[in-house]
């Protein structure tokens, strides 16, 4: 069985964003990790592996950088890694997905793909959905317990309340992985040794035949979330303070 | 001259800081509280690799070069001193002198469990009565027969008393030099050998939850093929095993002062007095700029004496250096740290108060400041 996990790197989310320009930030000074929610995909699929046979490739679209966040998720166990280079940190989810298919029918399409339920720094959760939808493949998100046997895949969702949905599909198919599905490892030093020697293919966005312009969304600018600034006190009798409170609420912050 | 690590060195970096954050840092606190020593941590730290990090895969080691296993001993010291004793003392006076002295068998038959972090191993040097002066250690280990009949008692010894001990080596006196000077061996006895008896020392200031030992040697007697190395090598196997320890107890001076930085520099960003956070006010900025570069120096330091060890270059010198170094650079840092902190730093609330009082062994342990001082003063010529 041939297996993708599509891994993003993304700033740790304890990280400092210093804003540069009007779309980039400072991210030679930030730590970058693998995308935590990838992470269930990564050991989930290195577990079928393990149990199963079969090889883990990983796929990324994503600055040259991105090769260092590949070493963690080959260290993990998997076996390879395909990397789709971009210049920007912000490729929005229609492009992505199609650099993901592009890449993976290029390397020969797999059994099964898992992506995280989202990433933590753009978090459009669309990447999973457009990919399947171009692959016309199924895909069931936020999976939390999940079986595969021969053609078919038995995926459970918490839907609220503790009720749980219970998906049976056919493969190939598409797994949103999140928290709960298992409990990441800590990749073994020896592997880490191990995790250098092994292939990541690089390939341009050109190289796939896809056009780096041709964004459905495109980022216009970043700002910083505002200082949150100190409360004020309302003084004076009831009636003077509710007053004072909707003079405010209207021509201060003109949220009324 | 090239300052960057390797990417497999920046890997172990950022697998252990986030093994660390995530596993050890939830229980530091109540470990250090309850002076428990937690055999599930320290298997989880053999499972990832800890154990055996300079050790060849011939002995199922992790292969790896001394600076890596400085950097993840940094690592672990950066959230809790206690476990970086563990592994420190694991592998730098446990599994080193095995390694780097023991016979073929002797590393057939300890090194792989250890590695594995199955167990733990023990180094008995200091007595009750002989500490900086370890030439006058007083165990002695007279052959009988085929056998070694121990006597005496060793004390402070990290890892030798809990369910995973699976021995100790032990510094004994066993004739005398053509000087008149006692001639010193090693000796391997295992755990449960009769006679033997190993008891956890209580009631201390810091690394509360490493594991520290008193260990009893009456008529103890193990195989004489249980010798290290050779009869008289003794001496100069511990000092050889000293100046490696030395490195791994300069990177918890290192870790360590990073540590309690980075409580500090958080802490003053989010404290607010007089209308705006702390770190803004000249005399905290301050402080945190003395320590950002006492650190980088530090490390520095260390690491170069690492690249010497690792370049098969003598290194001893710098490695007091580092050691002495780095554990008082974690002096200041905590103390500013603690400060920072005002009141809060008093309370076991903010981890602060743990680093400040894990730092105080650092300037005692393998070789008090003093001695490193001497050490640095007889290479420079004095």
């Amino acid at each position: 069985m041939k297996i993708c996990v599509c891994v993003k790197h993304v700033p740790d989310t304890a990280a400092t964003i210093k804003i540069d320009g009007e779309t980039g930030f400072k991210d030679s000074e930030i730590k970058f990790v693998v995308n935590p929610y990838d992470e269930y995909g990564v050991e989930e699929a290195v577990k079928l592996k393990e149990k199963n046979g079969g090889e883990v490739v990983i796929v990324t679209v994503g600055k040259p950088e991105a090769a260092a966040t590949i070493r963690s998720a080959l260290a993990m166990g998997a076996d390879r890694a395909i990397l789709v280079t971009t210049d920007s940190q912000f490729l929005d989810a229609s492009l992505t997905a199609k650099a993901l298919k592009a890449a993976m029918e290029k390397d020969g399409l797999p059994d099964l793909i898992f992506t995280g339920k989202g990433s933590v720094d753009t978090e459009s959760f669309q990447t999973q959905y457009r990919l399947a939808h171009s692959l016309g493949i199924p895909v069931v998100n936020e999976v939390s317990t999940l079986s595969v046997d021969g053609k078919k895949a038995v995926a459970e969702l918490e839907v609220g309340g503790g009720d749980k949905q219970v998906i049976e599909m056919g493969l190939p198919c598409v797994i949103g992985a999140t928290k709960g599905l298992n409990e990441p490892r800590y990749p073994k030093f020896p592997d880490i040794m191990k995790a250098k020697k092994k292939k990541i293919d690089e390939m341009t966005l050109a190289d796939l035949g896809l056009d780096a312009s041709a964004q459905g969304v495109t980022l216009e600018k970043l700002e910083p979330v505002p200082e949150r600034t100190g409360a004020k006190m309302i003084e004076g009798s009831v009636e003077e303070q509710v007053t004072e409170l909707i003079r405010i609420l209207k021509q201060d912050e003109k949220v009324l | 001259m090239d300052f960057d690590l390797t990417k497999e060195q920046e890997m172990i970096r950022k697998e252990v800081r986030k093994f660390a954050r995530n596993e050890i840092a939830p229980k530091a606190g109540d470990l250090d509280e309850n002076e428990e020593f937690s055999e599930d941590l320290t298997r989880k730290m053999g499972e990832i690799g800890l154990f055996g990090m300079f050790v060849s895969e011939a002995y199922e080691g992790q292969a790896m070069d001394y600076i890596s296993y400085i950097i993840a001993v940094e690592e672990i010291a950066r959230i809790d001193g206690s476990q970086a004793a563990t592994i420190a003392a694991g592998n730098s006076l446990g599994i080193g002198p095995i390694y780097y002295f023991g016979t073929e068998d002797q590393k057939q038959k300890y090194l792989p469990k250890l590695c594995a972090g199955e167990g733990l191993w023990g180094f008995g040097l200091t007595e009750p009565t002989a500490g900086s002066d370890a030439g006058g250690s007083k165990t002695t280990a007279v052959l009988d027969g085929n056998e070694w009949v121990i006597n005496g008692s060793k004390i402070f010894i990290t890892n030798a008393a809990c369910d995973m001990t699976m021995g100790v080596t032990v510094q004994a006196v066993t004739g005398t030099r053509d000087n008149g000077k006692p001639e010193y061996s090693c000796i391997l006895v295992e755990a449960g050998t009769p006679g033997f008896k190993a008891v956890p020392m209580h009631k201390k200031m810091m690394w509360r939850a490493s594991n520290t030992a008193e260990l009893y040697f009456d008529d103890v007697r193990v195989p004489k093929e249980n010798i290290l190395g050779k009869k008289g090598d003794g001496f100069h196997q511990m000092l050889a095993t000293l100046d490696g320890g030395r490195l791994s107890i300069g990177a918890m001076g290192l870790g360590g002062a990073q540590g309690a930085y980075d409580l500090a520099l958080a802490y003053a960003k989010e404290r607010e007095q007089f209308g705006q956070p702390i770190s803004k006010f000249q005399a905290i900025a301050f402080k945190l700029a003395d320590c950002a570069m006492e650190i980088e120096c530090a490390r520095n330091l260390l690491y170069k004496a690492c690249w010497l060890k690792s370049h098969h270059r003598p290194f001893e010198k710098e490695a007091a250096m580092g050691k002495l170094y780095c554990s008082e650079v974690m002096n200041r840092v905590v103390n500013h740290a603690v400060q920072i902190h005002g009141g809060y730093g008093l309370m076991k609330e903010y981890n602060v108060e743990r680093f400040f009082r894990d730092q105080k062994l650092l300037e005692i342990g393998e070789g008090t400041s003093e001695v490193q001082r001497l050490v640095i003063s007889r290479y420079i010529g004095c």
